[in-house]
């Protein structure tokens, strides 16, 4: 305890100096911003800031980057809640409830639980990673093949849960989501599949175009349809301040939602969009009334908020500690480290304790310049919703192109947004929702690696499964699920709920 | 820095791009393209030859990643960018693999050589719940029960899956090869012990190595590792086994030559640089500098060791070779 006290004082002291608040403050501010801007992500604006830190220190470096990915998911909240737009993919689900909430007029309260959602969660997860980093890191350890396979197979179990109307139409948009994931190059053998010759498909279809296509150009498309009577986004924004009761009713969500995404955050290949989508469905089966769940639920909100950013922020503690990038982004971070000769690596607490704690430190300095940066901005982003729609759908499409094209200067990738919007389009027309599908995108290309890692590693014994401890208990929460989702009397039930 | 030094460089950095300009060129921002994502090995090594590069030739050097199909969509570009000499590329020896197995990839002949940056030995560690200690164990082990051992590296025909598949053709073993997408899950895999060993290049182990949750065996190099002095090489320990992978830069065909000269010489003379070498080695990487000549050798002589292995494994499926 003293020592972890010592270490944080002395990562304050670092965190504090002028110049990294000055830098922690230049990547909020651009988190933030491409946050808010659909598709342009924290990836490609970490790539391109990177030539930039090789004049700073590497701490310094590393503060302001890791700025730019933790405030990438306060920003990303915004146009999720006032277009149905996520600005990051791992606010796809903040689309649900929030934006429900902002056709019920209750779009302020639903911008201001998220913020607070995820100030709770970025603080909590800060004091985790300073406590428990260290000996957390090795739990990622323990993972191997076979569990990852029952662990994604939880997650698609639950995305059914989670999704409203029909369980078979679930079903089938599940199956449709891993059936596009198989496009690609065979990663056991490297043979490309199914990409018709195009070299735009050997990595398979792009997540950032498909959910651009299918819930941005989707809606839009929907708003023209009905641009006389409906309106696209809530114009009245009500109270920006929650009401004690609604911040009770969201405050055990907002802690599950932190406990939920941290644990993501560390498993590899997990982190924010994972974390969102399971800390919903979660919400969703321990809420007395799951049928408010679509329809502006408030947890629906705070759940997800705290969670994507409570995995933002502990998938750094693999990275730092262990020297192991768990996404993408991370193995980014890991490069920022070489360019400064700073070997990634368990050793990084013990040879570089300024860089370690003064990162840790800087997140908590973050976490408080978002909040006094997006409290007083969101009467900014209100403003957004008296733009007319003459002006804003067509910048909407031109930001999802910029956004989509930026990811790999791709021209296919903006034909392949489009298609999936018309896609989306008729989705909704067939009352399909788009969730389970991209959760099917995302999980089916790794559970088949995995899968087929798993089977390998076992010379084809398919009991591996059952006898890893960690791979038997995924198993059965997910049967449970199953179970309980399929059951004629739940299902009855449950149908009912969803009928209103 | 003394004020002296800093006279000095700048009456450098303002002497030699006079020296080294043709008529008008470069005349704007000239782009390089890494086939890769950002933040890996040739990311990193890239932009630092870029920012050495730009200040060369006075001109801002900006990397491009145009990540995709094991390569083939970066190479791609770089065969098929306008032959001016404003955008050259990072070549490795991925795109001489790649061009025997997607028929959609450049051929070799469609690439200038201007310089080249290094090499990156192969290397083989093992997990230490193994109890395998030195090379001499792992052959042993392997030879006792061919396919037990299980080593993890990239998808065929990756980097690291042809180091272990050359391994296993010169020590006369077999072992199960496990893909895994990139050496951080690779390296993830073989601390948590799901593999016994991998095949992933130095750096991406040296730290691990260090703190003896893993154990480097040996390096595939002429010489050893100078961030892994006390590992040897296959040579010292009696084979002869030498395959790894190096980075060179190259350009499309058809540039003008007064062009081309500046290009060559600007880069070799960024490789020279002893600043620029610290730098890179202070990064992770050995800069053996070569001018276009010796990038050229080093394409041809890649292209003859690694094909009989592709084909022998069966992943020749485009621009079979006459006669083999």
């Amino acid at each position: 305890m003293h020592d972890l006290i010592s270490n944080l004082a002395m990562g304050f002291g670092v965190a504090l100096s002028l110049q990294n608040i000055g830098l922690c403050f230049i990547g909020c501010v651009l988190g933030t911003a491409i946050g808010v801007l659909p598709g342009i992500g924290p990836l490609p604006t970490v790539a391109m800031l990177l030539p930039f830190t090789f004049a700073l220190d590497p701490t310094g470096a590393l503060i302001m980057l890791a700025g730019v990915f933790y405030g990438a998911q306060y920003g990303g909240s915004t146009t999720a809640i006032l277009a149905r737009l996520p600005g990051e993919t791992s606010s796809v689900v903040t689309c649900l409830d929030g934006y429900a909430m902002a056709l019920k007029g209750q779009a302020g309260t639903a911008l201001a639980i998220a913020a607070i959602g995820s100030v709770v969660a970025g603080m909590a997860t800060t004091l985790l990673i300073a406590a428990a980093g260290p000996p957390l890191a090795d739990v990622a350890l323990l993972f191997q093949s076979a569990d990852y396979v029952s662990v994604m197979l939880l997650g698609l179990v639950s995305a059914v849960v989670m999704a409203h109307g029909s369980v078979l139409k679930a079903l089938l948009m599940i199956l449709f989501g891993l059936l596009l994931g198989t496009v690609g190059t065979d990663v056991a053998s490297g043979d490309y599949r199914l990409t018709m010759g195009l070299d735009m498909l050997a990595d398979g279809l792009g997540f950032v175009p498909i959910s651009m296509g299918l819930f941005g150009l989707a809606e839009i498309m929907v708003n023209l349809e009905s641009m006389a009577g409906r309106t696209a986004i809530a114009k009245k924004v009500g109270s920006l301040w929650p009401s004690r009761a609604v911040l009770w009713q969201a405050f055990p969500a907002m802690v599950r939602g932190t406990v939920i995404g941290a644990a993501f955050g560390i498993l590899p290949g997990g982190g924010p969009t994972i974390a969102a989508f399971s800390a919903y469905s979660v919400e969703k089966k321990v809420a007395r009334d799951p049928s408010r769940f679509g329809q502006g639920a408030v947890e629906g909100v705070a759940a997800p908020e705290a969670a994507n950013n409570a995995a933002t922020q502990s998938c750094f503690i693999p990275m730092l500690c262990l020297g192991i990038p768990p996404n993408a982004l991370m193995a980014l971070m890991v490069g920022a480290m070489m360019v400064h000769g700073i070997q990634p690596g368990p050793s990084i607490i013990t040879k570089q304790p300024e860089l370690f704690w003064g990162m840790i430190a800087s997140m908590a300095v973050g976490n408080v310049i978002l909040v006094i940066l997006n409290l007083p901005l969101i009467g900014i982003w209100v403003k957004l919703l008296q733009v007319p729609y003459a002006f804003l759908f067509p910048a909407i499409i031109v930001f999802c192109a910029v956004g989509t094209y930026t990811v790999d200067s791709s021209t296919g990738d903006v034909v392949l947004m489009a298609i999936f919007g018309v896609l989306g389009y008729v989705f909704r027309k067939l009352d399909c929702e788009p969730a389970p599908l991209m959760l099917g995108l995302v999980l089916g290309p790794l559970l088949e690696e995995n899968f087929r890692r798993a089977m390998v590693l076992s010379d084809g014994d398919a009991m591996v499964f059952l006898h890893r401890p960690i791979s038997l208990a995924f198993l059965v929460a997910a049967a449970l699920l199953l179970a309980a989702v399929l059951l004629p009397s739940i299902r009855r039930g449950r149908q009912e709920a969803f009928r209103e | 820095m003394h004020r002296r030094s800093i006279l000095a460089l700048s009456a450098a950095a303002l002497a030699t791009p006079r020296l080294a300009r043709a008529a008008g060129f470069p005349d704007g921002p000239i782009t390089l393209i890494v086939a890769w994502p950002a933040g890996g090995g040739s990311d990193v090594s890239m932009r630092l030859v870029a920012e050495a590069l730009s200040r060369r030739l006075s001109v801002p050097v900006l990397v491009e990643n145009r990540p995709g199909a094991a390569g083939t969509i970066g190479h791609r570009a770089i065969a098929t960018a306008r032959p001016d000499g404003q955008t050259i590329g990072m070549f490795s020896q991925d795109a001489i693999t790649a061009q025997y197995g997607n028929a959609n990839a450049p051929a070799l002949s469609e690439f200038e050589p201007l310089g080249f940056f290094g090499e990156e030995p192969g290397s083989l560690q093992v997990h230490p719940g193994t109890g395998i200690t030195t090379l001499a164990d792992y052959i042993a082990r392997a030879k006792a029960a061919p396919g037990k051992l299980r080593n993890g590296g990239n998808p065929a025909p990756g980097a690291s899956f042809l180091y272990m598949a050359y391994y296993e053709r010169r020590l006369d073993i077999h072992v199960t090869k496990v893909a895994y997408a990139g050496y951080a899950p690779t390296v993830t895999a073989l601390l948590s012990g799901e593999i016994d060993s991998a095949s992933v290049p130095v750096p991406d182990v040296i730290e691990h190595h260090n703190a003896g949750r893993l154990r480097l065996l040996a390096v595939s190099g002429t010489d050893r590792h100078f961030m892994a002095p006390d590992v040897p090489t296959f040579r010292e320990l009696g084979h002869d086994v030498v395959i790894g992978g190096w980075r060179s830069i190259a350009a499309p065909v058809g540039i003008p030559p007064d062009r081309l000269a500046v290009l060559r010489d600007s880069l070799l003379a960024v490789f020279k640089d002893s600043d620029f070498q610290a730098r890179a080695r202070h990064a992770g990487f050995a800069v053996t500098p070569g001018d276009h000549t010796r990038t050229a050798a080093a394409w041809a002589e890649s292209d003859t060791s690694i094909y009989p292995i592709m084909d022998e494994l069966g992943l020749v499926k485009a621009r079979r070779k006459q006669g083999t």
